[in-house]
């Protein structure tokens, strides 16, 4: 299960947050948690430069993309790995909406179709659409262009 | 969305300005009325759709009320022919999860689009329709669902098989009927359509081991065409390898061949999951491990942070069973402890510590010093338990080690840390013996300058245990002392009693402790005054070298000789009166607790927090409980008592196990049961024991128990007289009989007559190894020296074949119920010979010590060399026999 999709700014702000299958109460937990740990390492690290933890059973993959930091919470078959493959897609599918690593600005001008970008790639903490073009068009709602 | 394009880009100051900024729910919530209005401006209702959004996923939450009004103004908007805002609709219709009597307004159009000519409506109606719908919408739409899932668009099919894994939760009986259609999608050639049904087919089987074992045989034969189902495959097969183990233990690993294929895969994640799965194989040999670990440590150099992560956790974890295969990595591990990402470097570092031979300890301890300061605590304690573990196995260590813990001991640190480093010094004190007297004063210093209350006042105590017994106690008490004068008031209490513990043990500083003693009778704190005050007056007159009374020190540092829970519940039901609270009311029966027991015993004993020395306090509380009770109060000292043995299945009616207690002459079992049963109270608890079959033994007095409450645990004890020092054996067949009360569930009263009944119980056996007291020894070789050649007794015995070595050395450690020494126990995989060393106290008190040697043939016929030394040469004759018979 993909636990958690979170999206802050380079403050550690919220900016999106998708919990599937957390209980309410331990949402507030995970989110000062990961804040915390971008706050930790984040700095200086690239643009879609993987950083990894784990805590407890659950695997941590994040990244920064322009200025903000994305945050994936995933467990079991969602390990570290997968967890990889999940980030890229996100990060490809933001950049492709933004045009370019966003500003914060820029991801908030964008704001309405990242939701649907997100909509498309996690569905209820299941990976459903890997591919970034494909992606593009759905959130159009046009066909895939390979089929 | 370009009414919040107020903005250039280019002026940075309000580059960052968001466009939601002031954003409040009320306003948005008056907003979204334009989706009611006759005239759809769509443009105006995708930027209030998002608005909502952007509350929600800030964690904002509608009510009941404002979800609804949202919810109906906004399925106005199917009227709309905008193809952006249809594409919102559906998300916002999803993020508001309508309940289910609001749903049926939307069903209508959304059915209508998932029958719609434009595939990507219908892909989206369906995960709208599964994400809002329950059992009878389903029942409507599974038609169009099956469909969908054959569907020749990837999007569509794909859709139905994701809402499939989501509904299998709530309503898998229906999607269990759609397994044609998804056997059918598993061969689609769209990569994410197969990756989804493979996970939804095997959901729907996963309870049919039969079918799961076909998918994968036919799939790992067939295409698989994205690295995600091939990796979901690969979990699959695993799991199949591990139910078919089961069943036939010997011949070919089935599928093995098919995950060293993945091995070579061009997916890094596939390869990864392929060495996973090979290094999680049961019993795994070191010919299938090799290949798996040379991947991850290829991926130990990998410049991508994940996979270094990754792989290290992985060998982390096969370094805690086969410890030999991953030392080819260590020089690679090595260079991680610098990697910037400090999980990777801390998992580095353990694994090392692992695998590490006693030689390269002193130069990993010096890597790991620099790397120490710049981690964070929760990897700073897995280090010092990975350090404590390395301690207590290579004990000649132990100075470099204890230095090591030291050091980081007066570093900065919050309490969890400086806890583990504490406990860890306590563990390595208690379990090494030379250790002890650096290792104390260590503590000492400590507590010079700690700030955490709870950790004084456990090393305090600890000190008064262990202080006396060294051979300069008096250099401990300057330590003691200035506790009294610079600590907190619950310091300063703790420093008292172990001051008095010092003058009750050690005669000669009897005279200063009194000074000192008396000087604390003018603190400031009540509780310190009290206790200066006590001791001064119990301990021995008036301070002159004279011992104390054994009496008065068991009274003042005796263990309280009851259950606490117990006196805890007594103290509560306590009411205040004329009449003084009296100890001796309190009940000193055990609860019996075995799921807890359980646990306990998984845990290694380790620190301050643990009872010292586990197994003793145990047999400690035994000892009291039966000489409380004057049947066996004859029996003498208690030798051994066991682990509880289980009677009952889990969940039955009644729970019983059974505890056997070893004397010289007798042996006593305690029947710990507890009754499940709200409805029953039973009476005249007794039980019946059959010993036919266990010749040597005869049964002298029992002692029933007189009512056994729903949910209280309660004893009855059957005692057996048997042939003095000798280890007799048998069998024991045990009925529970008793008197059952029906008992009235609203008043809680039991009926005034009962009706006698009986249960089963099942059998249990006294062995050999029940005379056997597991005692460690720090150093085997020192003691096996030092026991000498005088009683030796060597011979060698045919085992006959056995399913592996492993098995063969666990059965006869077993057998005889000692300890085994150095981590001998474990057996390296694949290994022709094997060394065990085993010690323990044999009944009777003496002191015996064991080496096996082991040797398998190609044909496993396993071939062992007993080598006995104790210090009575019928003992070590009686340890051949055991093996013998």
């Amino acid at each position: 299960m993909l636990l958690a999709v979170l999206i802050t700014n380079s403050e550690g702000n919220i900016l999106v947050e998708r919990f599937n299958g957390v209980p309410g109460e331990e949402r507030l937990h995970w989110r000062s948690f990961l804040v915390k740990l971008g706050a930790d390492n984040l700095k200086g690290v690239k643009n879609e430069e993987l950083c990894v933890a784990s805590h407890k059973s659950v695997y941590i993959v994040y990244t920064v993309l322009g200025h903000v930091s994305i945050y994936l919470v995933g467990k079991d078959e969602y390990d570290e790995l997968a967890l990889s493959e999940a980030i890229f897609v996100v990060t490809s599918a933001i950049k492709d909406v933004c045009g370019k690593p966003p500003t914060e600005r820029l991801f908030l001008d964008k704001y309405g179709r990242i939701c649907l970008c997100l909509d498309e790639i996690v569905w209820k903490g299941l990976l459903e659409n890997t591919d970034k073009d494909r992606i593009k068009r759905l959130v159009r709602l046009k066909p895939p262009t390979e089929f | 969305m370009a009414q919040y394009v107020k903005k250039d880009d280019d002026r940075d100051e309000e580059a960052e300005y968001s466009p939601f900024s002031g954003i409040e729910k009320g306003a948005v919530l008056q907003e979204a009325r334009v989706f009611n209005d006759p005239q759809l401006d769509s443009r105006r209702c995708s930027q209030v759709i998002t608005k909502l959004l952007y509350l929600l996923n800030q964690g904002d939450t509608f009510t009941k009320t404002e979800a609804t009004e949202v919810f109906f103004s906004v399925t106005k908007l199917f009227q709309a022919r905008d193809v952006g805002l249809r594409r919102m609709v559906y998300l916002i219709i999803k993020e508001l999860s309508p309940s289910a009597d609001e749903v049926i307004i939307v069903t209508s159009s959304l059915m209508k689009d998932m029958n719609s000519k434009t595939d990507v409506y219908r892909a989206n109606a369906i995960r709208v329709l599964c994400r809002i719908t329950d059992g009878t919408l389903l029942t409507q739409i599974e038609r169009y669902l099956k469909q969908a899932i054959v569907d020749k668009n990837p999007v569509v099919a794909s859709a139905a098989l994701v809402s499939g894994i989501h509904l299998l939760q709530t309503n898998p009986e229906i999607v269990k009927r759609w397994s044609n259609e998804v056997q059918e999608a598993v061969q689609s050639r769209a990569a994410l359509v197969q990756f989804h049904a493979l996970a939804l087919l095997q959901q729907i089987r996963q309870n049919d081991r039969l079918a799961v074992s076909k998918l994968v045989t036919s799939l790992t034969k067939g295409t698989v065409r994205s690295p995600l189902a091939q990796c979901l495959l690969i979990r699959y097969t695993s799991q199949v390898i591990r139910e078919s183990s089961m069943n036939s233990q010997t011949g070919d690993r089935p599928f093995y061949d098919y995950l060293e294929s993945c091995l070579r895969h061009k997916s890094e994640m596939v390869i990864f999951e392929a060495a996973r799965a090979i290094t999680e194989l049961s019993d795994v040999t070191s010919r299938e491990l090799t290949p798996a670990i040379t991947v991850l440590q290829l991926f130990l150099s990998s410049s991508k942070p994940v996979l270094r992560f990754a792989a290290v956790r992985t060998l982390n974890k096969v370094a805690m069973t086969h410890p030999m295969a991953v030392t080819t990595c260590n020089i690679d591990m090595e260079s991680l402890i610098s990697d910037q990402n400090r999980s990777i470097a801390t998992l580095a570092i353990t694994t090392l510590l692992k695998t590490g031979n006693e030689s390269g300890v002193d130069r990993l301890m010096k890597q790991i010093t620099n790397f120490m300061s710049d981690i964070a605590d929760e990897f700073k304690i897995v280090v010092v338990d990975a350090i404590r573990s390395l301690c207590l196995k290579f004990p000649l260590k132990f100075r470099t080690l204890m230095g090591f813990l030291s050091n980081i001991l007066r570093e900065e640190g919050g309490f969890e840390y400086k806890k583990a480093i504490v406990d860890s010094i306590v563990t390595i004190i208690r379990e090494i013996p030379d250790a002890k007297e650096s290792g104390l004063l260590h503590l000492c210093e400590f507590i010079e300058d700690c700030e955490f209350t709870y950790l004084s006042t456990q090393i305090l105590h600890f000190l008064g245990i262990e202080g006396p017994k060294t051979s300069d106690p008096s250099k401990y008490i300057r330590y003691i002392y200035n506790r009294v004068i610079l600590e907190n008031a619950t310091v300063r209490a703790s420093a008292v009693s172990t001051l008095a513990k010092f003058g009750a043990m050690v005669d000669s500083l009897k005279p200063r402790i009194f000074v000192l003693l008396r000087r604390c009778l003018y603190d400031n704190d009540d509780e310190v005054r009290d206790r200066a005050t006590l001791y001064l007056n119990t301990i021995g007159g008036d301070g002159s070298v004279v011992e104390t009374d054994k009496d008065v020190k068991e009274f003042l540092f005796g263990s309280l000789d009851l259950p606490l829970a117990n006196l805890e519940t007594s103290l509560k039901n306590y009411e205040p009166s004329e009449e003084p609270f009296d100890i001796s009311s309190v009940p000193r029966e055990v609860k019996s607790q075995p799921f807890a027991e359980k646990k306990a015993a998984a845990k290694k004993p380790t620190g301050l927090g643990a009872p010292p020395a586990g197994p003793t306090s145990a047999v400690d509380t035994y000892d009291k409980l039966l000489s409380s009770i004057p049947e066996f109060s004859t029996f003498g000292l208690l030798f051994k008592s066991s682990a509880p043995v289980e009677l009952t299945e889990a969940e039955t009616e009644y729970a019983v196990n059974v505890v056997k207690h070893i004397f010289d002459k007798h042996v006593v079992f305690q029947y710990n049961c507890t009754n499940t049963i709200p409805e029953q109270l039973l009476e005249d608890v007794t039980i019946v024991v059959d010993a036919s079959e266990a010749e040597e033994f005869e049964e002298i007095a029992t002692k029933p128990l007189k009512s056994l409450p729903y949910d209280t645990p309660g004893q009855t004890f059957v005692a057996f007289e048997k042939p003095e020092g000798v280890p007799a054996v048998g069998k024991f067949t045990n009925v529970l009989r008793f008197i059952v009360k029906e008992v009235d569930p609203s008043t809680g009263e039991a009926e005034e007559d009962g009706v006698e009944d009986e249960y089963q119980l099942e059998e249990f056996e006294v062995v050999a190894a029940d005379y056997m007291l597991k005692v460690g020894v720090s150093n085997f070789r020192n003691a096996w020296e030092s026991l000498g050649p005088d009683f030796e007794r060597v011979d060698e015995y045919g085992l006959g074949p056995r399913e592996s070595l492993k098995e063969a050395v666990s059965t006869v450690i077993n057998l005889l119920g000692m300890q085994p020494c150095e981590g001998t126990e474990v057996v390296a995989a694949n290994s022709r010979s094997h060394t065990c060393l085993l010690s323990g106290v044999y009944i009777g008190n003496v002191k015996v010590l064991v080496r096996l040697s082991f040797g398998v043939d190609s044909a496993k016929e396993v071939a062992m060399k007993l080598a006995v030394r104790s210090e009575d040469e019928a003992v070590s004759d009686a340890i051949h026999e055991l093996v013998a018979n």
